[in-house]
């Protein structure tokens, strides 16, 4: 690993503080062009399935609160499942 | 029934066979010889892929067993796909683990994809059964290879499991048989010309959904295949499941169960992923869910969704395998596969990172990658369907996706916080399969058309264009606002560390209370084993007493008698004699 003549890590360059908000800055372009874009004629189905397709930024806002869900609810899975490392090393 | 060299014949053509000569051959090899097992290996891999395109369409090695045709080699357009990927993938396994002089793995890691090739490939139902038991018996031992107490134990457990999804198998056929009349391996169906069930059907659909992993039967995965090595977990990932998949969509295309089942397929592992602090056994959550996308394809049974099921499953054995890469080169590199003691191995293994980057923006399904260009197929047919739930279901389990897969494995291996370790880039054979399976990932995904000409229905995938503008950003909203989620969940600290444990799951019921069960019933069989014994030894002891007492030395049976006794018996007899002959 690249060290500092004084003997500190030298940062890498994914934790930067630079590459962080330019990652971040992207990310937030990039989904707001497509949230945008989903409003515009050219990006809609023609023939859509469901209503819900209509909603220009129906799949973002579902991306978001899926993800969102998953996290925020499934970690309580582990309260109900969750046991110690060694937990079947003791009883096999 | 069949001449010897008829049957013979039908053995050599088969692609399958040259592979299962091929890892016995590489058996052989003598330890002192070990580096040029895996090279002997490849030749063998090479000959039968020129062997399946040699033949193209077709049946061949038609026998006759009991009097009944039997087609042990069925190329079709649904088993060729299955066929094709399974030998890039396991070229890319062989490659990948170049240096192994490990011989019961480096043969299994052979004859387990030739099985698994040979089932896929048969056309009638002895066949298939015999390389399923094949499949379950050589993959043991890339379970086993560690060679600790608990991979034996793991491998055993898998082995029961394994072999009962066979005898289930066996008793389907059999079924089968006794309905149809006919080894064939065709559409089976779940139901009969009434619409009731059939017990044939639901036989066959559990030995399958045993292998496919279906809910509540899938937790083998999780519990054999992350105790593998680091090479032999990969090899797994590949081939059970997806002879499964290819068994479920020749024989139950259609089934309105199958989307059920695959839909729960496709949510409940993510939760189990988000908890799971072991890399590899969240990729292990991630092959159920992937499978519970190709079973969703399979049970709406249009050519479309069909087309979507195998081509997802031909691209997930791509973009799946080379995060299970990935994961085992940082494994191979750090002897860890857990988030707790990853993390920061960007900086010293930059191109496991990159191409650990392709394969989950693959499984994730971004625009460009091998995954967009299938999923899409799936989704869209709940959507033909007009199945709204469904749908929404799938598209749930697409951000569930991106957050155990596309997210989870690259950044809790390369990113997150820094574990202090700073290993070696991987080995130049390892990257080189990454390197491989990346580029197909990317080529697949930008150019989609030959894989397309390999699905089942071409035709009904001339119309499909995955690159609509409106399609594109669908999935670009999809996918950049979940990844937006995850960067706000992160700098709010919402998003829960990584913490050591383990995860109770299905296999608990068999691991501990099934466990205690069997121990309870061993100590009472004992215990009624051991009193029959004690009642049968003694009153044997007392008749042995009794017979000792009249037969013994001192016995009443066992005195001398004197002459003057025999004397006078004879005179009595003599007697009684002389009355009875005067009376007479």
């Amino acid at each position: 690993m690249a060290e500092h003549p004084d003997g500190e890590q030298k940062p890498g360059w994914a934790d930067t503080k630079a590459f962080r908000n330019a990652f971040l800055g992207v990310l937030a372009v990039a989904a707001l062009a497509a949230a945008i874009a989903g409003f515009l004629p050219q990006f809609q189905k023609e023939h859509p399935h469901f209503s819900v397709e209509h909603m220009g930024a129906f799949f973002a806002v579902y991306g978001f609160v899926a993800f969102s869900f998953i996290v925020l609810a499934g970690q309580h899975l582990r309260k109900l499942v969750g046991r110690k490392e060694d937990y079947y090393d003791e009883r096999e | 029934m069949t001449s010897a060299s008829s049957f013979i014949t039908a053995l050599a053509v088969n692609p399958a066979v040259i592979m299962t000569v091929g890892a016995v051959l590489g058996a052989l090899i003598p330890n002192g010889f070990a580096a040029i097992r895996r090279p002997l290996m490849m030749i063998f891999v090479a000959m039968s892929a020129f062997q399946l395109n040699r033949l193209g369409l077709g049946e061949f090695g038609a026998l006759s067993i009991f009097g009944e045709p039997v087609t042990m080699l069925r190329i079709d357009p649904l088993s060729r796909i299955f066929a094709v990927v399974f030998h890039i993938a396991t070229a890319l396994n062989l490659l990948y683990a170049w240096r192994s002089r490990d011989r019961a793995q480096d043969f299994a890691s052979l004859a387990y994809p030739a099985a698994a090739l040979g089932g896929v490939l048969a056309g009638d139902l002895i066949t298939l059964f015999v390389w399923w038991e094949i499949a379950a018996i050589t993959s043991v031992f890339l379970v086993w290879a560690p060679g600790t107490r608990a991979t034996f134990v793991a491998g055993m457990r898998y082995l029961t499991i394994q072999v009962l999804s066979g005898v289930l198998l066996l008793a389907g056929v059999v079924l089968v048989y006794r309905e149809t009349g006919s080894f064939a391996f065709g559409e089976i169906g779940l139901r009969d010309a009434q619409g009731a069930m059939k017990a044939s059907g639901l036989v066959m659909l559990t030995a399958f959904g045993i292998k496919a992993a279906f809910p509540l039967l899938h937790n083998w995965v999780q519990d054999a295949y992350p105790k593998a090595s680091f090479s032999g977990t990969i090899v797994l990932s590949v081939f059970t499941t997806k002879l499964a998949v290819a068994s479920i969509a020749r024989a139950f295309p259609g089934e309105p169960e199958l989307i059920l089942i695959g839909a729960v397929m496709t949510i409940f592992p993510i939760f189990f992923a988000l908890i799971e602090n072991d890399l590899k056994k969240v990729l292990c959550y991630s092959i159920n869910n992937q499978v519970g996308f190709m079973v969703v394809g399979v049970g709406f049974g249009t050519a479309a969704s069909i087309n979507g099921a195998v081509g997802y499953a031909f691209t997930n054995i791509i973009f799946e395998s080379l995060l299970f890469m990935a994961v085992g080169a940082a494994v191979y590199r750090t002897g860890t596969s857990k988030a707790t003691e990853l993390g920061g191995l960007y900086r010293t293994m930059p191109l496991t990172m990159a191409f650990a980057i392709v394969g989950a923006m693959s499984i994730s399904a971004f625009p460009g990658f091998a995954g967009f260009v299938t999923k899409g197929l799936i989704i869209d047919a709940a959507g033909e369907a007009n199945h709204f739930l469904i749908w929404l279901v799938l598209l749930f389990a697409s951000a569930g996706v991106l957050e155990h897969a596309g997210i989870k494995i690259p950044y809790f291996t390369f990113f997150a916080h820094d574990s202090g370790k700073g290993p070696k880039e991987a080995p130049p054979e390892m990257l080189l399969a990454m390197g491989i399976s990346a580029f197909l990932c990317i080529a697949i995904g930008v150019r989609p058309e030959p894989l397309y000409a390999l699905m089942p229905y071409p035709e009904a995938v001339a119309d499909y264009h995955p690159y609509a503008p409106y399609h594109v950003i669908e999935q670009l909203q999809l996918l950049l606002w979940a990844v937006l989620a995850f960067a706000a969940l992160i700098l709010l600290k919402w998003y829960p560390a990584e913490v050591p444990s383990t995860n109770l799951d299905t296999d608990w019921f068999y691991r501990v209370p099934g466990r205690g069960l069997l121990g309870w019933a061993v100590a009472a069989v004992r215990a009624v084993w051991r009193l029959a014994w004690r009642l049968f030894s003694t009153r044997t002891q007392e008749i042995m007493d009794r017979i000792y007492a009249v037969h013994g030395p001192e016995g009443a049976l066992a005195r001398s008698w004197p002459t003057g006794f025999m004397a006078l018996a004879t005179a009595v007899i003599l007697g009684l004699a002389l009355i009875i002959a005067f009376a007479a």
